[in-house]
């Protein structure tokens, strides 16, 4: 099972909203995931535990060994299907 | 009649995950969700009260003594306990008058878009909470429901009228087009950051100043772990309590503990206003259909910038040790360590990054809401229990880096409780004189670059 990291910025509210938009598209799609937040002043001694790191807003505050996808468009709902079959890419 | 009399007393009388469920509900209903997904939504947020006051209790129970012994040891009187904008923002959800305020933010919005007042669409449910905890303070003072929405829809116009002015800032200088942040607790830095920009940028040194702090994160990035953070100050302050070794540590991993589950508890929130959030979006979003305008976001979406961050992570010491020193300073900074990213972000923004200037006015914002939460603590603290927050009675008294402790809110506030005859109308005339100012000003602005 693929492990995903949402990060914002306390951790709450926007990754709340984008974890459970993941959670409900790969039940969707049957793709068995787990899905943790943290703060984004976190991402740098969390994400390595990760298969994948989404952030809610654009996420340039330090370097991570694993892939990473910029989510706003959840929040906005703009284009938010092409995101999400961004994110399921790598899950799958 | 009087059976429902009867049916609200007994509703009151089962306090707030009670109450929240109900509420949450019926406003879940009017946005059109479903009876059942509207009812887990409440149900949760519930949920999330009774999490919230299970570790606040835990927090004050802790802490309180250990910074009564700190005032006794060594009078460092830091005894308004800083218990996290998330405790605020739990009592916030559990007032009375929640869904009327709720509504009158909305229809504010509403209206002002209507009528091209505004361009940001704030349907960020969420983050009414900052403007709606002033109209639930003023209600609460002066007993007068008018009162409280007129104070809450002052905040909502200001706020939306902040995040019109610095949506160029947040394209420009976070590079996210589109967008705008109606969050009040990061807008609220903008009073301080503006005039004492112009006012630093006379100074040389400032203006210039090419200060760098190389590896911030390395070396600092434990303050913005909350987990080590708490640890610190947990075992920081059992050390000033005079407490003995192993007290010293079962405080720390008890304040780690606070710092944790705090944020798990108020993500219960989150997760149950957000079918309500998604409903209000596609209600206001097919009414406006065509029009362009800005999107209001939380502005959790700006603070993973890396001049943020390090911004942060110098202010967050700073501001411990300010508290200590600052005279008539009563707050003991905590749970809102995790956040202030927020109370930074719009500061870094309008100085472009330039660190100095971001730590001085980074701190003269944090120092302000020491003050302000200090001064409404007293009232905060008796409205929390009045709602259901069954915190302990013992002469310490809570507070946030959020609700009134913010500089707008605390202003909009104090105007309404001191005396709201000649202070209402003063700041209305106050904020529409800088509306026209900004406007013509932006005007010009877009003419010239058109030319």
């Amino acid at each position: 099972m693929k492990r995903v990291l949402v990060a914002c910025g306390n951790g709450i509210a926007t990754s709340t909203v984008v974890a459970t938009k993941i959670r409900e598209a790969c039940e969707n799609h049957g793709v068995p995931v787990t899905v943790s937040q943290c703060k984004l002043l976190e991402v740098e001694s969390k994400a390595d535990d990760f298969d994948l790191l989404v952030t809610t807003g654009k996420f340039t505050g330090g370097s991570v060994s694993v892939p990473v996808v910029g989510a706003i468009n959840l929040l906005t709902g703009i284009n938010e299907d092409a995101t999400l079959e961004e994110i399921l890419g790598y899950l799958k | 009649m009087s059976i429902f009399y009867a049916i609200f007393n007994t509703i009151m009388d089962a306090g707030a995950t009670v109450m929240l469920p109900i509420i949450i509900t019926i406003i879940g209903l009017i946005f059109g969700v479903k009876l059942s997904k509207a009812f887990r939504s409440g149900l949760t947020i519930g949920i999330g009260f009774a999490g919230i006051n299970l570790v606040i209790n835990m927090m004050k129970a802790d802490l309180g003594p250990a910074a009564q012994a700190m005032v006794e040891n060594f009078g460092i009187q830091l005894d308004v306990l800083d218990v996290g904008w998330g405790a605020i923002a739990a009592v916030t959800w559990s007032s009375p008058i929640i869904a009327i305020l709720i509504f009158a933010i909305l229809a504010t919005n509403i209206i002002m878009l209507a009528l091209k007042a505004t361009d940001t669409m704030d349907v960020d449910i969420w983050n009414y909470h900052h403007m709606a905890i002033v109209g639930i303070m003023v209600y609460y003072v002066t007993k007068s429901i008018p009162l409280g929405i007129l104070a809450s829809v002052i905040m909502a116009v200001i706020t939306f009228k902040l995040s019109d002015w610095t949506a160029p800032l947040v394209e420009d200088f976070f590079g996210i087009p589109g967008v705008s942040l109606p969050t009040v607790s990061a807008l609220s830095s903008v009073l301080i950051a503006v005039p004492m920009n112009w006012l630093l940028d006379k100074i040389p040194l400032f203006r210039n100043s090419k200060l760098t702090v190389r590896n911030a994160q390395k070396y600092l990035g434990f303050f913005g772990e909350p987990a080590i953070l708490g640890l610190i100050l947990g075992c920081g302050i059992g050390a000033l309590a005079r407490y003995d070794v192993s007290k010293i540590l079962s405080l720390g991993v008890s304040m780690a503990a606070v710092m944790i589950l705090i944020p798990k508890m108020t993500s219960l929130f989150m997760e149950g206003l957000m079918p309500i959030s998604e409903a209000a979006k596609n209600f206001t979003q097919k009414r406006f259909k065509g029009r362009k305008f800005l999107i209001g976001l939380d502005a959790a979406v700006v603070v993973g910038n890396p001049d943020v961050i390090t911004t942060s992570l110098i202010v967050i010491p700073l501001t411990i040790f300010m508290a200590a020193v600052l005279p008539g300073n009563r707050m003991l900074p905590f749970a809102d360590l995790a956040v202030v990213t927020f109370r930074v972000a719009m500061v870094v923004a309008i100085t472009r990054g330039n660190l100095l200037k971001n730590i001085v006015m980074g701190l003269v914002s944090t120092g302000t809401i020491l003050y302000a939460g200090t001064i409404t603590a007293p009232v905060l603290t008796s409205l929390a229990q009045s709602i259901g927050l069954d915190i302990a009675t013992d002469g310490t008294m809570i507070s946030s880096f959020a609700a009134t402790s913010l500089q707008l809110s605390f202003l909009v506030y104090e105007a309404f409780i001191t005396n709201p005859i000649i202070f209402v109308p003063l700041l209305i005339v106050v904020f529409a004189a800088i509306w026209v100012l900004v406007e013509k000003r932006n005007k010009k602005k877009a003419a010239a670059a058109a030319e």
